[in-house]
């Protein structure tokens, strides 16, 4: 054996600095990408740890060549009005890995390890050679500081390099920016645009400003005064668990009593439990020791003995949901929409994990040809953060396509995403979401939780289907006053001339087929008008549900009223009916 | 279109010789005046402010009943009723409109294909901005008009004066004679024996012409493939053999329907069919030359030739003249829907159902078990340095009487 084979350790820092493209840098364009969704991430748990309404200011810049082939240099700051860092966290925050106040602790937060941010200094510095440019300030501070901040990659810790106090207008708060080889993707899947519109979606909290590239600063208002309640945090549930994480678990607690680490530290672990563990053979002074007197073959078999007990399912007090209120409210902030349904499910358990399924389907105002037959975008969402990459293998994909949207109105080929001009929002918020990978693209899709989406999906298209289903009576009916005005003299004049038949004759058949087809009509508009009820109600139950009265919503959805659910009825109808019943 | 009826003023020429129909079809059948009757009583109706309702026979496999006694599918009570409301106003005012067509065509004597209906009806629209409303897309929907005119008063295309082309049946025959009755009335004989390598073209209108034979005639012979016909033409088949020779150029058309019951009829010598072994020759063109098909319940009785026997390729032939065959690949789109069509045929085709017609019936099952195939052009290769061979063969199983 020679010295090449001696084993040697790593630490966190060189793991990830060698495998950057699992966290979400595996191209150019990912990169600026990551860069934005991090930084932002990080701002907006801040701002809600601290109750405070985010006003995030982002800036893309394109300085010039980079220094790899085929990349441009990018200059991506983040700036924020949270609570501001001190040095001592800032240095921690973007210099080292593994360093977060949220790994571990059961709530819904949008990160979770203290990867990210860290990864993206690390990414600056393998390829522009500098770290995090980070301005900060909290209310305790007098001055802002700005700093550079590196990743000492050997021993996974942060280096200040340089530190000077600036003068910042604002009372506290956090600025990150970062140069880099990166490219600049605006639209599409992957684009950054697609990312800000989607985080404007599903925060309607938070006010966003950003600046791409040589565009028009462009400025989202928040539609919502209200900062999310940070839900409870949520003890594990020992089905959950692996035994490993069973038994380190048990090491953060030592001197506990092992009967109250049990009923405290997980959910779900009543006395009766416990009663039941000791009638299947658990000796019941293990319960009454400290943790540290117990052995590890004791823990063992506790763990084992509670897999085979039937428990409750964890409870959902931990997830946040935006609520369909703020749902339908942000959903105005995609574009021109003339309709939109919102589903908000009640938080379930799937998988043993509180979950809860948000749903937002909307029809674009602007539609062209191509969208007819183009599959509907589909945003996905998990905490609060778009998903953008890896979006076949997703559960909310898979829930949309097995749905069968043919009823509601809309066309779907076979196993396949339905058409139109419709957007399909999807969030998923649990402080458990199992993602397919680190990089936290794609959520995996276990049966339970397709099926909880599928249900959220179908009914938001049970609500589309009132609209669409006016929509088409409307058009039928018209079609019908159409055809009668078109068809009902050439077909008369037709008949006339091969029978020869008078004009007295003509006038008589003419004012009969005039009465059969105005009743056609009359029975059309009946059905146009038990759809326009049905679709009203169902409305009227959105808006109920969203706390806002009928006429505001359809302000929402009709803009000006152009298209509006109970404009009149057009005139032709009218003349139909008149001609129908008065002859 | 008023404007060209009043311009055009031509004797009317009725061009329908009804009385020379071999078939079951009424004498004295007039589509003027099936035409007027029923849109005099759509007009009474809607006098009325009455639902007119138009009753059409229905063509279609559920509706056909194949009779053992005449031999060829029958429509039976199945109508396809449409009533007037604002869906359907469309269809009958086009239906109207098309119909008007037809008779301006019948009264002035004209004969058109049904591609050039469809232009007579675009200029008609073109030029009269009211007709907009019913404008074809395209000549299918002009088409499924012309059909249902068909269908309403149960008449053939030829009664209203919308020809085919005359595709297929191009016959050969050294003692046959053809009288034909042209439409003014003068008489055309035609003696096959006398047009040198030409072949005789029947019409889609084989119901004007009538058969002679100058010495007995001792069969005819169909043939699926018209280059393999003008083979054995060439090679003196119809020199050597008392008999009619004809190319049926694939799925029979009308022309070659009518003409195959021409011959049966007025001839009564037996009709062979030889043509590939493979369920759509079986199915799409023996079965149509033999009994007709769903789609032409209404002109069956005219238009097919129930003696006419499946000579072969049979499968004993494979074996028997070591025939090179090949399999049938499911996989292929097109062999794969033959087999499936196949399949549903032996279950719901009354053709293939009834007893009758159990020998074809077996070869259908054959060939969905054996899933092979093999075309009539392999006897070719039974002996290749004789020219004759085939001929042989062909007379060969005549003889023996090797056809089903």
């Amino acid at each position: 054996m020679t010295t090449d084979n001696t084993i040697t350790k790593s630490s966190s820092a060189e793991y990830f600095s060698k495998n950057l493209q699992q966290v979400g840098f595996s191209s150019f364009t990912k990169a600026t990408l990551t860069t934005v969704k991090e930084a932002i991430d990080n701002s907006l748990d801040a701002c809600e740890d601290h109750g405070v309404l985010p006003d995030i200011r982002v800036e893309v810049d394109r300085l010039g060549l980079g220094t790899a082939k085929g990349a441009d240099l990018i200059r991506v700051r983040v700036q924020d009005n949270g609570p501001g860092l001190t040095l001592e966290d800032a240095v921690k925050v973007f210099g080292q890995y593994l360093a977060s106040s949220k790994f571990g602790r059961g709530r819904c937060s949008r990160g979770q390890q203290g990867i990210g941010i860290s990864a993206v200094t690390t990414w600056s510095q393998l390829t522009h050679g500098t770290g995090a440019t980070v301005i900060t300030r909290t209310k305790g501070m007098k001055n802002a500081v700005q700093c550079e901040i590196c990743v000492d990659i050997k021993k996974n810790v942060g280096i200040l390099k340089t530190k000077q106090i600036v003068d910042w207008d604002q009372l506290s708060g956090v600025s990150c920016e970062f140069i880099m080889d990166a490219r600049v993707q605006l639209n599409g899947d992957g684009g950054i645009i697609t990312y800000l519109q989607g985080t404007a979606l599903v925060n309607p909290h938070l006010n966003l400003r950003y600046k791409l590239l040589d565009a028009e600063e462009v400025f989202i208002e928040r539609v919502s005064d209200t900062v999310p309640l940070i839900p409870e945090r949520t003890s594990p549930h020992p089905h959950t668990m692996k035994l490993g994480e069973f038994l380190a678990h048990s090491h953060l607690f030592g001197k506990t009593n092992t009967k109250k680490w049990l009923k405290e530290g997980f959910s779900r672990i009543s006395d009766t439990v416990i009663k039941e563990l000791i009638e299947k053979g658990m000796p019941e002074s293990v319960f009454n020791k400290t943790l540290s007197s117990v052995s590890e073959d004791q823990l063992k078999q506790i763990y084992a003995g509670l897999q085979d007990v039937k428990l409750m399912a964890p409870p959902t007090k931990s997830v946040m949901a935006i609520g369909e209120a703020d749902l339908a409210k942000c959903i105005q902030r995609l574009g021109e929409i003339d309709f939109f349904a919102v589903e908000t499910r009640k938080p379930t358990i799937c998988d043993y994990k509180p979950i809860q399924v948000e749903v937002a389907i909307a029809r674009r105002r602007e539609k062209s040809e191509d969208d007819r037959d183009s599959p509907v975008q589909i945003l996905r969402f998990a905490n609060r953060v778009p998903l953008q990459f890896d979006k076949s293998a997703c559960a909310m994909t898979k829930a949309v396509e097995t749905v069968n949207w043919r009823p509601y109105g809309l066309t779907q080929p076979k196993k396949s995403l339905p058409q139109g001009p419709y957007i399909i929002a999807i969030s998923l918020v649990s402080p458990f979401i199992k993602f397919k990978n680190a990089s936290k693209e794609t959520v995996d899709a276990s049966d339970e939780l397709v099926e909880e989406i599928r249900h959220a999906l179908q009914k938001c298209g049970h609500k589309l289907s009132a609209h669409l289903n006016r929509e088409i009576k409307e058009a039928d009916m018209e079609r019908k006053i159409q055809h009668l005005e078109q068809f009902a003299p050439i077909l008369v004049d037709g008949l006339c001339r091969i029978t020869r038949s008078n004009e007295k004759r003509k006038e008589r058949a003419m004012a009969g087929l005039e009465k059969i087809l105005g009743k056609d009509s009359r029975e059309a508009e009946k059905e146009f008008i038990h759809a326009q009820e049905k679709s009203e109600d169902a409305t009227k139950l959105m808006a109920e549900n969203m706390g806002v009265s009928h006429e505001e919503l359809l302000e929402q959805m009709h803009g000006n009223g152009e298209n509006d659910n109970e404009r009149d009825m057009p005139e032709q109808l009218e003349l139909i009916v008149n001609t129908g019943s008065g002859k | 279109m008023t404007r060209k009826l009043n311009r055009v003023k031509v004797k009317l020429v009725t061009c329908m010789e009804k009385t020379t129909y071999t078939g079951r079809r009424a004498k004295g059948f007039d589509v003027s005046k099936l035409s007027f009757n029923l849109c005099d009583r759509l007009l009474t109706d809607l006098e009325r402010a009455k639902r007119p309702v138009l009753k059409a026979t229905k063509c279609a496999l559920d509706n056909s009943f194949y009779n053992p006694d005449v031999g060829f599918l029958e429509a039976g009570d199945k109508k396809v009723a449409t009533e007037l409301n604002v869906s359907s106003v469309k269809k009958m005012s086009r239906t109207v409109f098309m119909l008007e067509l037809i008779l301006r065509n019948i009264n002035v004597g004209a004969i058109n294909t049904k591609r050039e209906l469809y232009y007579i009806s675009k200029g008609e629209i073109k030029h009269n901005k009211a007709l907009k409303p019913l404008d074809f897309d395209d000549q299918t929907e002009s088409d499924t008009i012309i059909d249902f005119i068909g269908e309403l008063l149960e008449c053939y295309r030829e009664d209203l004066n919308c020809y085919a082309n005359d595709r297929g049946g191009q016959t050969y025959s050294q003692q046959l004679v053809v009288e034909e009755t042209m439409p003014s009335g003068e008489k055309a004989i035609i003696d096959l024996s006398k047009l040198g390598t030409s072949p005789f073209q029947p019409k889609n209108r084989p119901q004007n012409l009538k058969l002679k034979a100058k010495h007995k005639i001792d069969f005819c012979l169909i043939v699926e493939s018209e280059g393999t016909a003008n083979t054995l033409v060439n090679s003196g088949f119809t020199k050597r053999n008392n008999c009619i020779l004809m190319g049926a150029q694939g799925v029979p058309s009308n022309a070659v329907r009518g003409w195959c019951r021409l011959i049966q009829t007025q001839l009564k010598v037996p009709l062979y069919f030889f043509g590939d072994l493979d369920a759509y020759t079986l199915q799409n063109i023996f079965r149509t030359l033999k009994a007709g098909s769903a789609a032409s319940l209404i002109r069956n009785s005219d238009f097919c030739a129930p003696e006419v026997r499946f000579l072969g390729v049979l499968p004993d032939d494979i074996k028997k003249y070591d025939l090179p065959d090949y399999p049938v690949r499911e996989k292929d789109v097109q062999e794969g829907r033959a087999l499936k069509k196949a399949r549903d045929a032996l279950q719901n085709d009354p053709f293939f159902k009834d007893k009758k017609n159990k020998g074809l019936s077996n070869i259908l099952k054959w060939l969905i078990q054996n899933k092979r195939r093999c075309e009539q052009q392999a006897y070719f290769s039974v002996a290749p340095d004789d020219p004759w061979m085939p001929e042989k063969i062909v007379l060969d199983k005549i003889k023996r009487k090797e056809f089903v």
